[in-house]
């Protein structure tokens, strides 16, 4: 039984009088601890496939199991739950809370959670150690996103979802960050998935989920991922 | 002009797209608009409503009054006047009704064409005999229309004739008086003091010489507004020259009325003379009579005892006469026996005499008969014989025997004839006797008659004679009597006459006493009814001027924080605009258009519903207290005008504000988002002590607070504002009503106040004090002068009492002199009077500067401060006795008591003073407690001042709190929504926003307390009525009900709030660029 499985997940968003399908009977598997790209272009419903994963978003129908529980049946305080738990998310611009410092960023989410990690800890992997007491403002665009991850994996989640992270970024800080991620998923064991519509990435990860059209057209294994570090794009 | 178009559809796409701040925005120019307008229009539509109600009712502009009555004279003189228009006399005076064992004191008014009474119900009075009635008196009294009611008009001492020709009055209708608005009625000397009633009757059926009041009506006061200063010089023009002529006035009545007395003085004298005359003949007349009948009794006397001796004498010779008369009698009568006897005995010869001759004739007789059938048997022998021998013999024996027959025949004859004489003899002599003896037994019987008559007369004599004495006797008593009763009239008479000499005496003393006249010219301020509503309507004025000001500034702050909003939001759309080569002014033309239509729209509905509602809703309130017919409302185009314009600079000016701001920015900056708010680090961090023990998330709503300074500032200008008007409110309530306990049961102690006559002299004065101070009910008395007058220092002056204790050691237990802050004791000296705390603020005057009191005796004195004491309703100057005497030369005397009583009950009270009013020695007697009650009524009413208060905040804080939340919500939807995506609950979404809400409100809170403590203490400076003073203190829980009543309102906020974060979108807010 895999870790995660999507069955025949459908998402149909109504726009007055028609019918957009954002997903249309997609299915796909995922491990634990793989590393997961998925790419496609704008709009094949790469997105919300990964929202629907993170208990961000509903499906119109299909089964979607993490760990043996199938998330697609949960109600909306189950949902919170579940995203408070077992998830962790990075976004293409961060989403920190512009007030609080890099370290509090990671508090607000710890805060919540039973078993996180520790904070400094988390600080000094994600490599950001000595800007912890800093300000958002204060920040390049690869430290934010560094705090952002810090803040994902700090409540120690089953599953770290990454929309676009690198999106914003240089491509130097692109790869640190890509990096960062790879290490984590390596180092904890930990199931990362990381959207992109950069293809050219594709090679870093355990397994690749092409999406086209609202599916996943395919899923292709990749038994040699190639470090990040010797990526080019 | 295609450009304009598309902004204009850009425009309005924007208010369809933006509706909720938009219909903020308007609601709250509708609310600035609204409160501003409507309450500033209150008070003109209360004073347009007294003034249509007057001008149709066609009220007096001046009332003149006078102690001696007004005459057709005077109003001849007044008509005179320039500007007098007409000049009404009429009458008016008190009354007792009594009904169901209640006396009820009505004030007897005059239907007339002046101060027309409006009709309720019923019909207004045709006769004589009918009266009409005000609302309260049918559910007061339990009457009907058609009922009857009798009334006891207040009788005048020198008045003779009733004053009302009809007292018992059918009920005919029930109407307003425009001289009684409000629901006091004045005060009378009659029963407990107070009139409860006006009732209306035909002025034909009042008896009156002279009028009671002159109501006069100027030419030009239609023109004006009641009240305004325009009405009010005017008025005050022609009162100056009624003035004018006052004095003439009053003296010409004065000497009518000292002529007319004189004359019936006069007359009565002459009247007195001629009966004092008539009454002294009198006497004469019956003293004479009593001389005449005592002779007359003696002369009677005299001739009672003559007649009896003569009547004595006669009689006695009658009796003598009888008496021989009677002897005579007797000798006849034995006479007349032996007469009879010796007759008798020759009747008895006579009688045998006959005997024997009737025996002769018997034989005779028989002899005849013998003869006789001799003859018949001759004869029968004859007849037979033949022969005629024989025949001639027997022939010639039958001639013989006829012979012889005849031969007796004549003896019988002479027989017969002896005894018929015999028998005449008898029968003569019988009657000769029978004749003497009736004469006999005639005068027998003659002499009885006339002895029975003599003994009648003899009685009936001395019957008379008797008679004639007890006549004699009770003419004596009668004489008597007479005698007697002319003493008493004799005495009667003296002390009659002395009584009557007394009165004239005293009829002339007082025709000496008859005091000037004196004219009292009112207008419409004196009527208790008219200037208590104006002086509401100045109240309601002062309010409404605070109120709005509190609306307009958060109004402003409410749009200045929505506009930027809006405007930071559109950033890009600006910068593109800008980009594109429009300039300034088109692209302010849309935030300029969005603002004001909202302004407008919102301030042209605001207008319209605060001018129909909020008058409306205060007159509402005033209505329980005042009787109008109608509430006239209208569109004040001054305020509506205002209103907009200042909300329009408000919103609009705060509008342009931020979006100058904005474009001062280079449209490549513009274009970029903006960038977000650095977070940053804030004072408190610095002390770490403080900093490390507060948790995450205090740390974090801490920095939240001081991140978002204007949404902290709004939020704490809002609940202050609310939390303050809300304070105010209850404190406005609270020294509303501290005010009369502070003063009736604090500052004074006493319960009755018993005003006495003027008339009397300091022993009556003396003698009753003993007598009440005798009475188990009263407690304590305190003696004193009371004297209303003025009290001025430099060009301030006031109306004040004067109050001089008879012993100024003694003041102390009924009326507490002390320091308003220290409470410290004052004592009276000689030094100079103690001001109450009000009149100093109010005429400027501290201790040791000097004050001119004049008192209304129109004597002045110029007296030194020395103390400032506590006081709450009126004004009062105390003296002591002493100073009172060297500042106005004039001896003390008492003519106001104080009494204390022991804790009677209302109805104890009340049954001792209809026991006080009753004496003659009192004028009026005042009842703390019926003080406390009807300045209880006047004060209620700013008690619906609080209710608007507390709606008001109420709606503010909603507008505030709920604008703000939505505001909050909206800039921070990219924070909230990453939280909810980090795994926050709804609740902790919720606190994690409303934790900086709920403190920045207890920030509020706690400021609003504060200013709400100034806004109260300004609220009561304005609208403070002259004489009262209210105590600037708010109890402390109207802080616990304030903050409560805000807590409460900003909990249906946040509850609005909680449901409008659990919608947030987590997707579509984080995917686009901050």
């Amino acid at each position: 039984m895999p870790y995660i499985e999507l069955k025949n997940v459908c998402k149909e968003y109504k726009m007055g009088e028609i019918t957009i399908k954002a997903l249309n009977n997609t299915n796909f598997t995922i491990e634990k601890g793989e590393l997961v790209v998925v790419v496609g272009p704008s709009g094949a419903g790469k997105t919300t496939a990964l929202n629907i994963l993170g208990g961000m978003d509903s499906v119109t129908s299909g089964d979607v199991i993490v760990d043996g529980k199938n998330i697609a049946k949960l109600k909306n305080r189950e949902l919170t739950k579940y995203r408070r738990e077992d998830i962790g998310f990075v976004f293409q611009f961060y989403n920190l809370v512009q007030n609080l410092t890099a370290i509090e960023n990671v508090e607000l989410a710890t805060q919540i959670c039973k078993d996180s990690l520790d904070l400094d800890d988390v600080m000094e992997k994600v490599g950001l150690r000595d800007r912890k007491n800093n300000f958002p403002s204060q920040l390049s665009g690869g430290e934010q996103q560094r705090v952002a991850i810090a803040r994902a994996i700090a409540k120690n989640p089953k599953l770290l979802l990454c929309d676009e992270p690198t999106g914003a970024l240089d491509y130097k800080t692109g790869k640190q960050i890509l990096k960062l991620l790879q290490d984590t998923s390596r180092k904890e064991n930990m199931t990362v998935i990381i959207i992109t519509h950069n293809a050219a990435i594709a090679p870093m990860a355990d397994k690749i989920i092409r999406f086209k059209n609202g599916t996943a057209e395919s899923i292709e294994i990749n038994e040699n991922p190639v470090p990040v570090e010797n990526i080019e794009w | 002009m295609k450009v304009k178009k598309a902004l204009l559809k850009d425009t309005f796409k924007e208010i369809t797209r933006t509706y909720k701040r938009f219909i903020s925005i308007l609601l709250m120019a509708l609310l600035g608009v609204g409160f501003f307008a409507g309450l500033r229009a209150s008070s003109p539509d209360m004073v347009d409503s007294i003034d249509s109600y007057y001008k149709n009712q066609n009220v007096y502009d001046i009332q003149v009054m006078s102690t001696l009555g007004l005459t057709n004279d005077d109003i001849n003189a007044i008509s005179q006047i320039e500007n007098v228009e007409s000049v009404y006399g009429t009458y008016s005076r008190d009354g007792i009704i009594k009904t169901n064992e209640k006396e009820i004191v009505s004030k007897i008014l005059c239907i007339d064409d002046v101060n027309i009474a409006v009709l309720v119900e019923g019909n207004m009075p045709q006769n004589e005999d009918e009266c009409v009635v005000e609302r309260n008196f049918l559910i007061g009294t339990d009457k009907k229309i058609g009922d009857y009611i009798e009334i006891e008009p207040e009788k005048t001492e020198e008045e003779e004739t009733e004053y009302l020709k009809n007292k018992k009055l059918k009920i005919v209708g029930v109407v307003d008086s425009p001289l009684y608005i409000s629901r006091e009625r004045g005060s009378t000397k009659l029963g407990t003091g107070t009139i409860n009633y006006f009732i209306y009757v035909s002025k034909e059926n009042v008896n009156s010489e002279v009028y009671t009041e002159i109501y006069v009506k100027l030419k030009d006061s239609n023109k004006y507004k009641t009240a305004s200063n325009k009405y009010e010089d005017y008025v005050e023009e022609t009162k100056d020259k009624i003035e004018e002529i006052k004095e003439e006035r009053e003296n010409a009545r004065y000497e009518e009325l000292i002529n007319e007395a004189n004359d019936e003085i006069a007359k009565s004298e002459e009247e007195f003379n001629t009966q004092k005359q008539d009454a002294e003949t009198q006497i004469l007349d019956a003293e004479n009579k009593i001389n005449d009948g005592k002779k007359q009794i003696e002369d009677g006397e005299a001739e009672i005892a003559s007649n009896e001796a003569k009547a004595n004498k006669e009689f006695a010779d009658a009796e003598a006469q009888i008496k021989n008369a009677k002897a005579e009698i007797e000798s006849n009568t034995t006479e007349l026996n032996n007469r009879k006897q010796e007759a008798e005995e020759g009747f008895k010869q006579a009688e045998n005499q006959k005997a024997e001759l009737q025996e002769t004739l018997n034989n005779l007789n028989f002899a005849i008969s013998g003869i006789d059938s001799s003859i018949a048997n001759k004869q029968n022998e004859l007849q037979t014989a033949e022969d005629e021998e024989t025949k001639y013999k027997l022939e010639q024996e039958i001639i013989v025997l006829q012979a012889t027959k005849q031969g007796y025949e004549s003896n019988k004859q002479s027989i017969e004839a002896g005894i018929t004489e015999i028998d005449t003899q008898i029968s003569s002599g019988k009657a000769e006797l029978e004749k003497a003896e009736t004469q006999l037994n005639n005068a027998k019987a003659e002499l009885e008659k006339q002895e029975e008559q003599l003994e009648k007369t003899k009685k009936s004599t001395y019957s008379q004679i008797s008679e004639a004495k007890e006549e004699l006797e009770s003419s004596k008593k009668e004489i008597a009597d007479a005698e007697a009763e002319l003493e008493t009239s004799k005495a009667e008479f003296n002390t009659k006459i002395e009584e009557a000499e007394g009165k004239l005496i005293d009829a002339k003393e007082q025709v000496a006493e008859i005091e000037k006249a004196e004219w009292y010219i009112l207008d419409r301020q004196q009527n208790a009814g008219y200037a208590s509503f104006i002086q509401d309507t100045k109240s309601v004025e002062n309010i409404s001027i605070v109120f709005p000001i509190v609306f307009f500034a958060i109004a402003a702050l409410v749009s200045l924080t929505s506009m930027t909003r809006m405007v930071e939001e559109q950033r890009q759309e600006i910068g593109t605009l800008k980009s594109l080569g429009y300039n300034k002014f088109h692209i302010i033309l849309k935030y300029l258009i969005y603002s004001s239509l909202a302004c407008i729209i919102g301030g042209i509905i605001g207008m319209n519903i605060g001018f129909q509602l909020l008058p409306r809703i205060i007159w509402d309130m005033y209505e329980m207290m005042y009787t109008l017919p109608k509430f006239i409302v209208s569109f004040n185009h001054q305020y509506s005008s205002t209103g907009l314009g200042l909300i329009y600079i408000c919103i609009v000016g705060a509008t342009l504000y931020s979006i100058l701001k904005e474009l001062k920015d280079t449209p490549a900056n513009l274009l970029r988002p903006k960038a977000p708010k650095y977070g940053k680090r804030v004072l408190l961090e610095r002390i770490t002590f403080i900093w490390k023990r507060l948790n995450f998330s205090q740390k974090v709503t801490i920095r939240n607070i001081f991140r978002y300074k204007k949404r902290f500032l709004m939020t704490i200008v809002g609940i202050l504002g609310c939390t303050s008007l809300i304070l105010a409110g209850f404190g406005i309530k609270d020294s509303i009503s501290s005010i009369l306990p502070n003063q009736y049961e604090d500052i004074f102690n006493y319960d009755i106040q018993v005003s006495l006559k003027t008339t009397l002299t300091s022993e009556q004065i003396n003698s009753y004090i003993e007598e009440l101070g005798q009475k188990e009910e009263i407690q304590n008395i305190l003696e004193t002068y009371m004297v209303s007058g003025t009290s001025a220092k430099d060009e301030q002056s006031e109306t004040v009492q004067i109050i001089v204790p008879k012993e100024k050691n003694e003041i102390d237990q009924t009326i507490k002199l002390r320091d308003v802050k220290t409470k410290e004791k004052f004592e009276l000296s000689e030094d100079g009077v103690i001001i109450t705390d009000k009149l100093s603020e109010l005429i400027g005057a501290k201790v040791g500067d000097t004050i001119k009191l004049t008192t209304s005796d129109d004597e002045e004195a110029e007296i030194k401060v020395v103390g400032i004491t506590e006081n709450y309703v009126s004004h009062y100057v105390y003296m002591s006795k002493e100073l009172y005497e060297k500042s106005y030369g004039k001896e003390y005397s008492t003519n106001v008591l104080m009494l204390q009583d022991n804790n009677l009950t209302e109805e104890q009270e009340n049954s001792l003073m209809q026991e006080i009013v009753a004496k003659n020695e009192v004028s009026t007697v005042t009842l703390t407690a019926t003080t406390m009650k009807t300045l209880d009524d006047t004060m209620n009413s700013l008690n619906y001042v609080v209710v608007i208060l507390i709606v008001s905040a109420g709606l503010l804080a909603f507008v505030v709190l709920y604008n703000l939340s939505n505001i909050n919500i909206s800039e921070r939807i990219r924070e909230l929504a990453t939280i909810k995506v980090l795994g926050f609950y709804d609740k902790e979404v919720y606190d994690y926003v409303t934790r900086e809400t709920i403190l920045l409100t207890l920030i509020g809170i706690l400021f609003g307390l504060i200013a709400g403590y100034f806004l109260n203490s300004y609220i009561l400076g304005t609208c403070e009525i002259n004489i009262l003073r209210f105590e600037k203190v708010v109890k402390p829980i109207s802080y616990v009900y304030a903050t409560a009543i805000t807590i409460v309102f900003s909990i249906i906020v946040n509850i609005v709030t909680y449901f409008a974060l659990k919608k947030i979108d987590m997707i579509g807010s984080l995917k686009s660029v901050e």
